[in-house]
């Protein structure tokens, strides 16, 4: 439990009320997290210049592990080329398009699914078959239906996506607390009122961590359809490093994907964060 | 000419509605031994603004009596009228408040009070949630989320957001039993003088006898198996009772002598 969490927790713990006192412990503790977080620096910068020294001593060939300098300047020299972000902006944009397709799909099933019994007994255990089978192990299949073009490697992106949203929208859905439900009845609440104000709101936590994890694998699947076969984008950079044999670039790559992931994990992050409020869990 | 009454009821509920006449043939849960008779045989009439405590053990049924009178319940044999009208379902005019305190985590104290008040001007609303916050006293408390509330401020928003519908009658299922002894004392006190301040009807459903004694105008002791009622006991004590006072305690005695008498208790 981070130190935030514990804080968070100690008002209700104590019974006591919200007060200046409480308020101003807070923002001592987001000191202590800024300084934890500082820690976790220390060891990988550590590596960071060992890395450097080591290459630059000569103890390790450059084209088996290149120095983060040559790495950084790699990078460098290929965004002032140009053709970097060319690279970038079309891994990017199928993830977008992979991950919206399926949060849309896994927000529509995972909703109907978690809603209505009935459709949850018809669809359920169809996905929860087709989830067993690893995404991978379709892409023969997709190169076969969908060819080698953009459509294929979308599909597989979307496939892998979709279920950690479906799943955690609709067990969700189905374990909302009926004491809560029933607060919505004797309010009358009509079957979209119901959702719009009741069930909505309460899977909204769930929801986020599911289009959060969905995110995750479509980064993790991008890199797989562009490793299987494209002419652009960075996991197409990869397989262009490795058969120059030039590891600065492979090893580039794979830290503009850790940047991207990030980049897009700390948006969703922050939106869920916001969409959230100041609800504790 | 009846309809026109009804109407005028309807639009000064405090003041003239109230009046609940519960008639209860039988009420079963289907269980896999077979029908389970909960209750049994109850007719009551209680009067409007009165404040009415139903005390039992588990299991007498006394929570799905009051979920009968909320609407909450609707398969049973019998019917429940307030003021002369059929109880069908939840309404408004029945504020419910539940051991738990059930506010909605994600919206603030003020918003949860409000939930039921979706059909109001904003600016009624707010009055309105305003008024009964003040009331249970937690008007500077609004912008909180329930996670920042204690267990009494909690059952205190709670009772607020029942009260904010302005009900005719006010239903409390065992509000109290999870608080601790002292602001469950500081609880039962807040809840005379908010029903002194609105003079709604009251039933509240406890184990606690003490409780019972010390708020209502009438007890109701309901025995088990099938659950119905025992023995009805008027408190003809005035506001604020003394719990040492000597009548007091001679009327908890009685509730409980009708506890430990055959066939109220296993």
């Amino acid at each position: 439990m981070s130190t935030a969490e514990q804080n968070h927790r100690l008002p209700r713990k104590e019974s006591t009320t919200p007060t200046a006192e409480s308020l101003r412990s807070e923002k001592r503790s987001r000191h202590i997290h800024v300084a934890d977080r500082f820690l976790g620096w220390i060891i990988p910068l550590s590596i960071l210049l060992i890395w450097e020294a080591l290459a630059r001593g000569g103890i390790l060939a450059p084209n088996w592990l290149p120095a983060p300098s040559v790495i950084a300047r790699t990078i460098y020299e290929m965004a002032v080329a140009g053709d970097l972000w060319h690279h970038v902006a079309i891994t990017v944009a199928r993830v977008a398009v992979g991950f919206l397709i399926a949060a849309a799909a896994g927000t529509f099933l995972g909703a109907l699914t978690g809603y209505l019994p009935i459709a949850r007994k018809l669809l359920d255990p169809l996905l929860q078959s087709l989830r067993s089978v690893p995404s991978i192990a379709w892409v023969p299949l997709f190169l076969l239906w969908l060819g080698i073009q953009e459509t294929s490697k979308i599909a597989l992106i979307s496939l892998g996506a979709f279920f950690p949203v479906y799943l955690n929208l609709s067990v969700a859905m189905r374990h909302v607390d009926p004491k809560l439900l029933e607060v919505g009845k004797l309010y009358r609440l009509n079957s979209f009122q119901m959702v719009r104000r009741l069930i909505l709101p309460a899977v909204l936590p769930e929801y986020m961590v599911g289009l959060r994890s969905g995110l995750g694998l479509a980064w993790m699947f991008v890199v797989a359809a562009e490793l299987l076969g494209a002419s652009s984008g960075l996991g197409y950079l990869m397989v262009d490093g490795q058969m120059t044999g030039r590891a600065a670039i492979i090893l580039g790559s794979v830290l503009l994907f850790a940047i991207c992931g990030k980049a897009t994990d700390w948006a969703m992050n922050t939106t869920g964060a916001k969409l959230l409020g100041h609800r504790a869990r | 000419m009846a309809v026109m009454v009804d109407e005028l009821a309807l639009n000064n509920p405090a003041t003239t509605g109230g009046a609940l006449e519960i008639s209860i043939a039988h009420k079963t849960f289907a269980t896999r031994q077979g029908l389970l008779t909960v209750l049994h045989d109850i007719s009551l009439a209680i009067d409007p603004g009165e404040f009415v405590c139903i005390v039992g053990g588990s299991g007498c049924g006394k929570t799905t009596l009051l979920r009968i009178l909320a609407g909450l319940e609707t398969d049973y044999a019998g019917t429940v009228r307030l003021d002369g009208r059929g109880v069908a379902g939840p309404d408004l005019n029945r504020g419910v408040v539940f051991q738990e305190h059930r506010l909605l985590p994600w919206l603030t104290v003020h918003d949860n009070v409000a939930f039921g008040l979706a059909r109001l001007a904003p600016a009624e609303r707010t009055r309105k949630v305003e008024h009964y916050l003040d009331l249970v006293g937690l008007k500077n408390f609004q912008y909180a989320y329930p996670h920042q509330l204690s267990g009494g401020m909690s059952q205190r928003v709670a009772i607020a957001r029942a009260l904010a519908g302005c009900p005719e009658v006010l239903l409390l299922d065992e509000p109290f039993a999870s608080l601790d002894a002292l602001t469950r004392i500081r609880m039962q006190e807040e809840l005379l003088r908010v029903w002194q301040a609105e003079r709604t009807t009251v039933v509240l459903v406890t184990h606690d006898i003490e409780e019972a004694v010390y708020l209502a105008d009438r007890v109701l002791v309901m025995s088990s198996e099938p659950g119905t009622i025992k023995n009805v006991l008027p408190v003809d004590l005035p506001h604020p009772r003394e719990r040492t006072d000597h009548e007091f305690s001679r009327i908890r005695k009685s509730v409980l002598d009708e506890f430990f008498a055959r066939g109220t208790l296993e």
